[in-house]
């Protein structure tokens, strides 16, 4: 319970997920759970700043897909726009948007990491 | 309680958290199988005949979905699989080429699992209410081909009973057609047939002799050689063969009509143009009479007749070669040669 009300502090529409999850809270939390590793794995700012965009649109794309199934909307909004800036060729203003994601995404993933 | 067999879905995405949401929401009516990426199921898709839809992620690693439906389009496995996409709202080219490559449907993520539902659920109704219907339609076509078939030997069985030849006569004409023409397709490229055609044209040639219902017993069935009067009339059975045709027009297959048509009328012509009735020349001659002419030549030596006792095999082929039963196209002679070559033996 403490879990769902303090992501919805965060920003999460967890009555939403709940839908998308047919109800299921403790399958929502669980999978939940998997995000910050998920997170970790998909890194993107590097990519960018490496020169990799095809990496960097498949990693936040794939984040874009995960957050909007978890409803974690202030990430998917942000992973929306950093893949259709990557996309239009824009890495530079997709960077400066991750810059400012990623402190919403550290709040998020230690919300979770304590709940655990 | 739903006691039918439940079916099966297949979940395709390399990101569990989406797999689990998908299985979550379907779990209750379907059976949930899973794959990490592209290569996974199409293996799991070749494998299996229980799946009933699948949901594809187009962004995986290995094989991503334009590649999975491609795969399926290629083995024509999503003629009766409908494939939804399942995907952060792509690129609209990216959309546009799924579309193309056969996807029933794009569903965006982050999707509203009941909408989800219900599009799924009636999709897989009309496919499954689409291949009961097919299977009825292959029902009714077999045994609308089973009644043609029947028509056919039927037909080819009066003409036995009439000049007393023995039934296998028309079998043979009818494997010795599909091995000459089989052959010559393999051989000469300029005369290739697809195998369909052949197989009709060897169902035509047993009505080859149909016209000679029409010929007096007398005529039919003299023990010794016909007199020139007796002759000409004995050649109208090729003539008499299309009247008789064309009164059962719509009793048999349209191209088997048409081919066994033409086979009655000049499968007596001759390459040099000396045959009869029309007096047809080389190629003026279709493949296919060309092919029963010879076949017919040919059973007919190594059959007894009511005027000749039958010749051997050895004797038959030198007789044809040596042009003593009309000339024949070159070409098709090798075809000839090939097919009596994988002929059993006479008994």
């Amino acid at each position: 319970m403490d879990l769902i009300n303090e992501l919805e502090a965060l920003g999460i529409d967890t009555q939403d997920a709940l839908k998308r999850f047919s109800g299921n809270s403790s399958l929502y939390q669980r999978m939940v759970g998997k995000f910050p590793a998920s997170a970790a794995d998909l890194e993107v700012a590097s990519f960018i700043e490496n020169g990799d965009l095809a990496t960097a649109v498949s990693n936040a794309h794939t984040l874009k897909g995960v957050t909007g199934n978890l409803s974690i909307t202030p990430l998917y909004t942000a992973y929306t726009e950093i893949v259709n800036l990557l996309r239009a060729n824009e890495p530079e203003k997709a960077l400066k948007i991750l810059k400012d994601t990623i402190p919403v995404q550290e709040a998020i993933i230690a919300c979770i990491e304590k709940n655990k | 309680m739903d006691k039918e067999k439940k079916s099966t879905i297949l979940i395709v995405d390399d990101m569990e958290i989406n797999r689990v949401i998908l299985a979550e929401g379907f779990k209750d009516n379907y059976n949930i199988i899973e794959a990490e990426n592209g290569k996974e199921a199409i293996e799991l898709i070749n494998s299996r005949n229980d799946i009933s839809a699948v949901l594809l992620d187009l962004m995986m690693p290995v094989m991503n979905g334009i590649e999975v439906l491609k795969e399926m389009e290629k083995s024509g496995a999503s003629d009766h699989i409908p494939v939804f996409i399942i995907t952060a709202a792509d690129s609209e080219s990216l959309l546009m080429d799924a579309y193309n490559l056969g996807a029933v449907d794009v569903v965006s993520k982050p999707f509203m699992m009941n909408f989800l539902r219900c599009r799924i659920d009636n999709v897989i109704e009309l496919y499954r209410h689409r291949t009961d219907l097919e299977s009825v339609l292959e029902e009714k076509i077999a045994k609308l081909n089973l009644i043609n078939t029947s028509m056919i030997e039927a037909l080819a069985n009066i003409i036995e009973f009439r000049d007393g030849e023995s039934g296998e006569h028309v079998k043979r004409i009818s494997s010795l057609t599909k091995k000459m023409l089989t052959a010559l397709s393999r051989m000469y490229p300029e005369y290739r047939l697809p195998k369909e055609e052949i197989e009709k044209i060897s169902a035509a040639s047993t009505l080859h002799d149909v016209g000679k219902i029409a010929i007096p017993d007398s005529i039919l069935n003299k023990p010794g050689r016909l007199t020139p009067e007796e002759f000409d009339i004995m050649k109208t059975h090729t003539v008499k063969g299309c009247d008789v045709l064309s009164n059962v027009t719509n009793l048999i297959d349209e191209d088997i009509y048409n081919y066994s048509y033409d086979i009655a009328r000049h499968h007596h012509e001759r390459w040099d143009g000396r045959g009869y009735p029309d007096g047809l020349a080389g190629d003026e001659i279709s493949l296919w009479a060309q092919a029963v002419s010879m076949a017919d030549v040919y059973d007919a030596l190594i059959s007894p007749r009511c005027y000749k006792a039958p010749f051997t095999h050895e004797v038959a082929v030198k007789m044809i070669y040596n042009g003593e039963c009309g000339s024949f196209n070159p070409k098709m002679l090798e075809a000839f040669n090939e097919a009596i070559g994988k002929q059993e033996p006479n008994k």
